[in-house]
């Protein structure tokens, strides 16, 4: 995974937990970087043992932290970072779930080496839209509901993010109902 | 494939390019696309262009009305038309369209930043797939993130050096502190354990000298070996004292003007014992004698007993030491080298040569005695002259100590001397001290005897050459000549009076003093030794006063003193 993944982690702990629990994180991970550059490969397994020690010294479970992993990513991450490419994704929720195939796919094109999952998107109606989310990488859909419910609030728009199809329990990818307005009530 | 093949609509047109337009001759506007449209609604059909929109010369930063003769006369170059409300640069490119004569323009905004399609109100999705405008300005702002990230590295790198270098400064100052200590620690010390050891050594000397009263064999050999431990520990303490001035700063020299030729022959008379003992050649080769040097000349002895002494010392039987001087005008210098024959030292152990209390092989420090601060001292004594010391060795051949300690105005101090020759000698007593000196020969099969009775002699200004037995006695007396004998009587291979009786057998020996040395002190002794031949007798443990007094009695009248 890119840099910018465990940089985000990172964040996310200093942020919430401060810096010793950080590097406690990354000693018991194994992890020797006290930067991580953004646009620079690391392997899956930093990424995957970051999450995994944090759960240990925060004494959260796994799905506790990739949710809320995913709304930081989008909230403070993708925000502070890349926050003229957010908004050029959408001037809206909708728009933007609609649009994030294509943008995901633009965007994973400036990055060589990166093996990015897929999203499609099908459904979409005034107020939801269903997700469809392929990736090679196992036990991330948490993270995704996390990136949906950031990206709903990065829009100040209360919605519903619900899993209706579950690549670890058989179906060949996840899905996601994502539903605004009087359909999330 | 025909022209039908090509038809689209005009939604599939706007939507492959969102930001097109077309004007007809008198450029008034015909067809927009979907997203120009939006963000520029005023821009509609049959407004005229340059209501809107003017050419910006990009070399003259002008603007200039857009007619169909500039767009013809512009051909292939793309076209920056800027509006003032919205604050907008379109990027296109014009194509004219025959019967009517028709302008088509196609292109997208030009933008620089993410930032200023923000302005626009503009999103990803309103540009085409085919354009790649938003694809440069994201890559844009992932090398801008490269580069804050490089800059965040950067400085946590620099932060790290910081803290390491304060703490380094820190971890140094408090090993200064330490090393004050240490220095203070060893200066005071060594001068407490100074004090003692010279009544020890004062009341060894009193005693070997028969102050307190005649000995027995047995208490002057062990009050020697209480006399050699004692100067032993003396020289560890004096070497201690040595390193711990110079670490605490105290350490001042006393410059003058020093003749070298008598350094060198000093230090070469202090290591001569130890060398003669191993059967060492020592040479001193000096490329001009009359050389004068400012240095602190006790201290420049130190550090060539020190060098000669190792060398000596590691340099098996038979071997020889070297002691070179040359005269180094270029770099104003004077280098003393001293080569020897020896073990030798692997590459390896070089570096850690000079540090303290390093013995290379422990192995050695067995077969060697030493303090293991010699070489320490030396360095830092050189280094005090502002001079370098560099060694060169190979494992079973031998080792070179070069001490080079500047000389200014090398040039004119040896004008005049033996410039260019090197004189060579060897350091047989005969060149360490004096030639008309008198040469005694020195029997006996006990070492501590022989090096108490060399050390008394030398002290008392008499050349000495030793033998071990009988018959060496009888070779060295052949050889050397020597103006006088001092013979034990109980040696291996041939006892001291056939050794005299085989000197006065001889015509050219028949005269040559003889003192005869012995321990049994029996009745009859001194009568048998006096008619083997000898001149005199005396009984160990002989009194060094007297033993001086007895030689100076038999020697020839023109070679006393």
């Amino acid at each position: 995974m890119y840099g910018m993944v465990n940089k985000s982690v990172q964040a996310l702990v200093t942020t919430n937990f401060g810096i010793d629990k950080w590097e406690a994180i990354k000693k018991k991970a194994g992890v020797k970087e006290d930067v991580f550059l953004s646009n620079e490969s690391y392997p899956d397994a930093t990424t995957y043992g970051l999450i995994g020690a944090a759960t240990e010294v925060l004494g959260l479970s796994a799905d506790e932290i990739l949710f809320a992993f995913g709304e930081f990513w989008v909230l403070h991450t993708a925000r502070e970072e890349y926050g003229d490419m957010l908004s050029s994704a959408g001037r809206n929720l909708s728009e933007f779930l609609e649009y994030l195939p294509m943008f995901h796919i633009r965007v994973a094109l400036i990055f060589p080496n990166l093996k990015p999952p897929r999203f499609e998107c099908s459904d979409l109606q005034a107020d939801r839209i269903t997700m469809h989310y392929y990736s090679h990488r196992p036990g991330l859909s948490v993270f995704v509901r996390g990136l949906f419910s950031g990206v709903a609030k990065l829009y100040n728009t209360p919605a519903q993010i619900t899993q209706t199809k579950f690549k670890d329990k058989g179906d060949d990818h996840d899905e996601f109902l994502v539903s605004w307005g009087d359909a999330a009530k | 494939m025909t022209q039908a093949d090509f038809m689209i609509d005009r939604e599939q047109f706007s939507k492959l390019f969102p930001f097109h337009f077309l004007v007809d001759a008198n450029m008034r506007v015909l067809q927009t696309g979907a997203v120009l449209a939006r963000i520029c609604p005023q821009f509609c059909v049959g407004q005229e262009l340059n209501d809107h929109f003017s050419l910006f010369d990009l070399s003259s930063d002008r603007a200039q009305r857009i007619t169909p003769e500039l767009i013809s006369r512009r051909k292939t170059a793309p076209f920056v038309f800027k509006s003032a409300s919205p604050d907008l640069s379109l990027r296109l490119q014009a194509m004219v369209l025959r019967d009517p004569e028709r302008y088509l323009f196609l292109g997208s905004p030009w933008v620089r930043a993410l930032k200023e399609m923000q302005l626009l109100q503009l999103v990803l999705n309103d540009f085409a797939l085919h354009d790649s405008t938003v694809d440069l300005l994201q890559i844009t702002q992932t090398n801008d993130i490269t580069k804050k990230d490089l800059r965040a590295s950067i400085s946590n790198l620099e932060q790290r050096v910081d803290n390491r270098t304060a703490e380094l400064s820190l971890a140094n100052s408090e090993l200064s502190r330490v090393m004050r200590s240490k220095d203070d620690f060893l200066s005071a010390m060594s001068h407490e354990l100074r004090t003692p050891l010279n009544a020890v050594l004062g009341l060894s000397e009193s005693l070997a000298e028969g102050v307190y009263g005649e000995m027995n064999a047995k208490q002057a050999q062990s009050i020697n070996t209480i006399a050699e431990s004692g100067r032993h520990l003396l020289s560890l303490i004096n070497d201690l004292l040595d390193i711990a001035k110079i670490g605490a700063g105290k350490m001042e020299l006393d410059l003058k003007k020093a003749n070298v030729e008598d350094m060198c022959q000093a230090s070469l008379r202090l290591v001569l014992e130890q060398a003669q003992k191993k059967n060492l050649k020592l040479t001193l080769a000096m490329d001009n004698k009359s050389v004068m040097l400012t240095a602190d000349e006790r201290r420049l002895k130190q550090i060539l007993v020190n060098l000669l002494s190792n060398a000596v010392k590691f340099t098996p039987d038979g071997g020889s030491v070297t002691l070179e001087t040359k005269c180094d005008v270029e770099s104003e210098s004077l280098v003393f080298s001293v080569r020897d024959t020896g073990i030798g030292i692997a590459t390896e152990d070089l570096k850690r040569l000079f540090s303290p209390f390093t013995q290379l092989d422990s192995k050695l420090s067995r077969l060697y005695a030493g303090t293991g601060l010699g070489l320490t001292l030396v360095l830092k004594l050189v280094e005090l002259h502002g001079g370098s010391v560099a060694v060169e060795s190979e494992i079973g051949k031998g080792s070179c100590f070069t001490v080079r300690i500047p000389c200014k105005g090398l040039e004119n101090a040896i004008r005049g001397g033996d410039k260019g020759a090197v004189t060579i000698s060897e350091s047989s007593p005969a060149n360490i001290l004096p030639s008309n000196t008198p040469l005694i020969l020195v029997a006996d099969d006990n070492e501590i005897n022989l090096m108490t009775v060399t050390d008394y002699l030398h002290a008392n200004q008499l050349r000495v050459i030793q033998a071990r037995d009988g018959l060496e006695a009888v070779k060295m007396v052949r050889q050397h000549a020597p103006s006088l004998v001092l013979m034990d009587i109980q040696m291996p291979l041939m006892d001291g009076l056939d050794a005299i009786a085989h000197l006065r057998a001889d015509d050219q020996y028949a005269k040559i003093p003889i003192i005869a040395l012995t321990s049994r002190a029996m009745v009859g002794d001194r009568e048998r030794c006096i008619a083997a031949g000898a001149n005199d007798y005396l009984s160990k443990p002989v009194n060094m006063k007297q033993l001086v007094k007895t030689i100076h009695a038999h020697l020839p009248k023109d070679e006393t003193r």
